[in-house]
């Protein structure tokens, strides 16, 4: 059975990455996954690298539940908004103190060999929403899609699959073309097996 | 000109804030005016707060002190340095999150009345430079295409002037390099950063 790590980033409810949200749990459900979800901004996270983190091994009660759900995933979903080309601040410091936190203290050693992987994980997903277009996007370069589909998936099981299922240009979308990707989102999501 | 250093490391006594230190002392043999945001030393909050993104898109997108304080450096700086470590390829959350948050509509740039498009707003900023410390070789970081640079050299850029400037300054495999390396590393940062014109 699938066993799903989603990740929800957003400050606010009633957001589109909130109905994105709705959608990726309805999928998973459909798909009869198991699921832990993080609500990084109803956990109260602190997403601020601290010089403590980077010396100690953790002790925040936050991150090390945040460790666990980690080891336990097989399938890691990122759910939200594109801000200046990449995860909000929140998601990014998840990324710095819970994803690459072992990797960060370990490499100063000097010892390639030594960074913890997360074998684990044979599947990473991003749902997200950009408010500028495709076209501009690649002109930025896509900080966040290749943070995920190279740099995270890098650290992953070695046949790992990384799946982009993103919005762009939402600040310009109708309201049809916001339902026909949610639409989508769910049809994605429960398809995994 | 004035040239704003940000220094994004939790660190203290860690290379990039070395880093920082010579950077700073080269700007001003370059008689350039320099101001440092210490973000960490700051204690800069990291995340967007519920109460700023409800405002974002509103007339009053600045909702902290801090914040204003920063927006009106950033108006008047002809040059922005960019300091930090670089890990999982990214920017540190604090530098996101000041991006996020000083960087609203209105400062770095507008919404197009009629297009809803967006259109720079820092046309006063002439030289855009990053210097970043990698643990990963040149290699290993090109084939993950460094985010990190590119959501300040591409993505940041785009809101500054046509003719602004972007340099870089990265050094690679860190943890495996010599004290002879940093310090020549950070002589040429020095240096660099002194004929800057």
């Amino acid at each position: 059975m699938t066993r799903a790590l989603v990740i929800y980033c957003h400050p606010l409810t009633g957001s589109f990455t909130e109905a994105s949200n709705e959608r990726v749990l309805a999928g998973l459900r459909a798909a009869g996954a198991e699921v832990r979800l993080t609500d990084l901004y109803a956990d109260g996270f602190e997403p601020g690298y601290t010089a403590h983190d980077h010396t100690e091994p953790a002790v925040d009660p936050v991150v090390l539940r945040y460790l666990e759900n980690l080891s336990w995933c097989d399938t890691l979903i990122l759910v939200y908004p594109t801000w200046w080309a990449g995860p909000p601040s929140m998601l990014t410091g998840w990324i710095d103190r819970v994803w690459a936190r072992e990797a960060a203290r370990r490499h100063d050693g000097g010892n390639e060999n030594a960074v913890p992987q997360h074998r684990n994980v044979r599947r990473l997903v991003a749902v997200t929403s950009h408010g500028s277009s495709k076209m501009i996007n690649l002109v930025e370069g896509e900080a966040g899609r290749n943070t995920l589909v190279r740099s995270m998936r890098a650290r992953c099981h070695s046949g790992a699959d990384a799946i982009w299922i993103a919005l762009y240009a939402i600040d310009s979308s109708t309201l049809a073309q916001r339902e026909k990707f949610l639409r989508k989102v769910e049809l994605r999501i429960s398809n995994l097996r | 000109m004035l040239v704003v250093l940000v220094l994004a490391d939790p660190t203290p006594g860690s290379f990039s804030h070395h880093l920082s230190e010579r950077a700073g002392a080269g700007l001003r043999a370059g008689s350039h005016e320099v101001i440092e945001l210490d973000l960490c030393e700051l204690g800069f909050r990291v995340e967007m707060t519920a109460e700023e993104r409800a405002a974002y898109h509103g007339d009053e997108p600045i909702c902290d002190p801090m914040v204003a304080e920063h927006v009106e450096i950033i108006q008047r700086a002809d040059a922005i340095v960019f300091i930090y470590p670089t890990w999982s390829s990214g920017v540190p959350a604090i530098l996101k999150g000041w991006f996020e948050r000083v960087m609203v509509p209105g400062v770095a740039f507008r919404f197009d009345d009629r297009t809803g498009k967006v259109r720079p707003a820092l046309g006063n900023v002439r030289h855009i430079i990053g210097i970043s410390t990698y643990n990963s070789s040149r290699a290993t970081v090109r084939a993950m295409t460094d985010s990190g640079r590119r959501t300040i050299t591409r993505a940041f850029r785009v809101n500054t002037g046509f003719k602004t400037r972007t340099r870089w300054f990265g050094f690679y495999d860190l943890a495996t390099s010599t004290e002879a390396q940093r310090s020549e590393f950070a002589a040429h940062v020095e240096r660099e950063m002194a004929d800057l014109r």
